[in-house]
């Protein structure tokens, strides 16, 4: 399987942050979510393989190119968190824009969301909406052929309708296997339902790239007291956090926690869990 | 590059509409006072307001974290704007020209001395002027970028007269007063074309976040 972005011991310091070599990829035909708190180094990530900001050390490669040329560029579609468009411009205008911009701009395509969208075209984007400014946003990002899209926070501020649309689509859109998608969200049950894998940063740190899968089907919390903590094999915890009346242990196998221990109680973990026993929990 | 050249003018598109009618009515108005050919020092310095209008509302927008995701390299961003701003001097050039053709049409007396005299007086402000401010939209936030903008119209000046009177070491200005201003309007081309080059070397390690 090729991928679409291998990103390798990507490296940026800012004065109060650093992303730490960071690595992960995103194969052809899946999605990948891009999990962490606020200033976990998510967007960071995406404006470094993007070229938006200048990395110090790493690698990114990007539809088998580590040059980020007009040619690569032409089969990408970014929505970041907010429209970035000019708001002066109505959205017929703006399709006038990209056809100048994009040799590959698919105009009927475009149109055709909008009205899927139920978007006026000749309103200024000055009087839209956050939740329609990003549908314009996505609108703009599948109208021009794009094998691969990156999405920085682009479900956020939508209602839930629109944004199980925006789910389908984007599963859509990766039915065909040359296309593939980057989505970093807050909203992690929207990408437990699309998700092929997940990569979790934490103060600028890869912690985990897993398949979803594995995370929603072999993770676990533990759910004991004092005494049944004590009892546990160390080795077999992830993280753990002291609640108000019980501990919460995060383990990578619930199914083996079980058997090992009957006596304890041993639900399904949620990605937010997993995030939140990673970053709040002690090891 | 045409594509972020046609978001422009139609950024743009209102404030060159006004900028069109109130320099052919200032033309007509001015020819009772003075020559109306001196409005062609007036006209592409007022015409290239535009292009900061752009500037600003690609700031407040965002356009250019999301312009270079597309196909569009960051030398085109900075070249695109180097060339919306001349096309705004030549078009505010232009305009000032309507007035002048029409009086001497009706017999005013406007010689092309005055009309290339008070051209590159004009040209080389607005030039010297855009060579100072657009690198420095590109360094500074859009507040302090719009101060800049101002300022360089004030400095285009100072420079004007500075190299005026430098010419003057070599040989009399007032007995060849097109020739000095004409030698100025071509060292302003050539600021104007250094400035892109480094507006185009900064901007390619500028982090865009």
């Amino acid at each position: 399987m090729t991928n679409a972005i291998m990103v390798s011991g990507l490296t940026k310091t800012y004065q109060d942050f650093v992303l730490d070599h960071v690595s992960f990829t995103v194969p052809s035909g899946s999605i990948v979510g891009l999990i962490g708190e606020n200033g976990a180094g998510k967007s960071t990530t995406i404006n470094a393989a993007l070229g938006l900001i200048q990395k110090e050390d790493g690698v990114v490669s990007i539809l088998d190119s580590e040059e980020l040329d007009g040619d690569v560029k032409e089969q990408i579609g970014v929505v970041f968190d907010g429209s970035n468009y000019p708001e002066i411009l109505s959205p017929r205008k703006l399709n006038r824009v990209m056809k100048n911009i994009y040799r590959t701009w698919d105009e009927q395509a475009y149109l055709r969301l909008l009205k899927q969208f139920s978007l006026p075209v000749d309103k200024q984007i000055r009087q839209f909406s956050k939740g329609m400014k990003m549908k314009l946003a996505i609108s703009v990002a599948f109208s021009h052929h794009s094998r691969l899209l990156l999405l920085d926070e682009a479900t956020s501020g939508l209602d839930p309708v629109v944004r199980d649309d925006i789910l389908d689509m984007l599963l859509d859109f990766v039915q065909d296997e040359e296309h593939s998608i980057l989505v970093s969200s807050h909203i992690t049950s929207d990408l437990e339902k699309i998700a092929d894998y997940i990569v979790f940063i934490h103060e600028g740190k890869v912690v985990f790239e897993k398949p979803k899968d594995e995370l929603i089907e072999r993770y676990g919390i533990i759910k004991c007291g004092a005494a049944q903590f004590d009892a546990l094999d160390k080795s077999d915890i992830i993280s753990y956090r002291k609640m108000d009346y019980e501990w919460q242990i995060l383990v990578s196998d619930r199914e083996r926690m079980q058997k090992k221990y009957p006596k304890a109680l041993v639900v399904p973990a949620t990605i937010d869990e997993i995030m939140l026993l990673y970053v709040k929990g002690e090891k | 590059m045409k594509g972020v050249l046609v978001k422009d003018l139609y950024i743009a598109r209102s404030n060159i509409l006004v900028m069109i009618v109130s320099l052919v009515v200032l033309g007509f108005g001015l020819s009772f006072l003075l020559e109306t050919s001196a409005l062609l020092v007036l006209a592409p310095v007022a015409a290239t307001t535009a292009a900061f209008i752009s500037i600003t509302s690609d700031a407040a927008s965002k356009w250019n974290k999301n312009v270079i995701t597309m196909p569009v390299s960051r030398n085109q961003i900075i070249g695109e704007k180097f060339l919306f701003y001349i096309l705004l001097a030549i078009l505010g050039m232009l305009t000032a020209l309507v007035p002048c053709v029409v009086l001497t049409c009706f017999g005013m007396d406007i010689t092309l001395h005055s009309l290339l005299l008070y051209g590159s007086i004009g040209m080389s402000a607005t030039l010297l002027a855009g060579g100072i401010s657009l690198p420095c939209a590109y360094l500074f936030d859009p507040e302090k970028s719009q101060i800049v903008f101002m300022m360089s119209f004030m400095a285009s000046t100072g420079i004007i007269t500075g190299l005026v009177l430098l010419i003057n070491l070599v040989f009399p200005v007032k007995e060849n007063i097109l020739l000095a201003f004409h030698i100025v309007l071509i060292i302003s081309v050539i600021w104007f074309f250094i400035s892109y080059r480094i507006a185009v070397k900064v901007y390619q390690k500028r982090d865009i976040s």
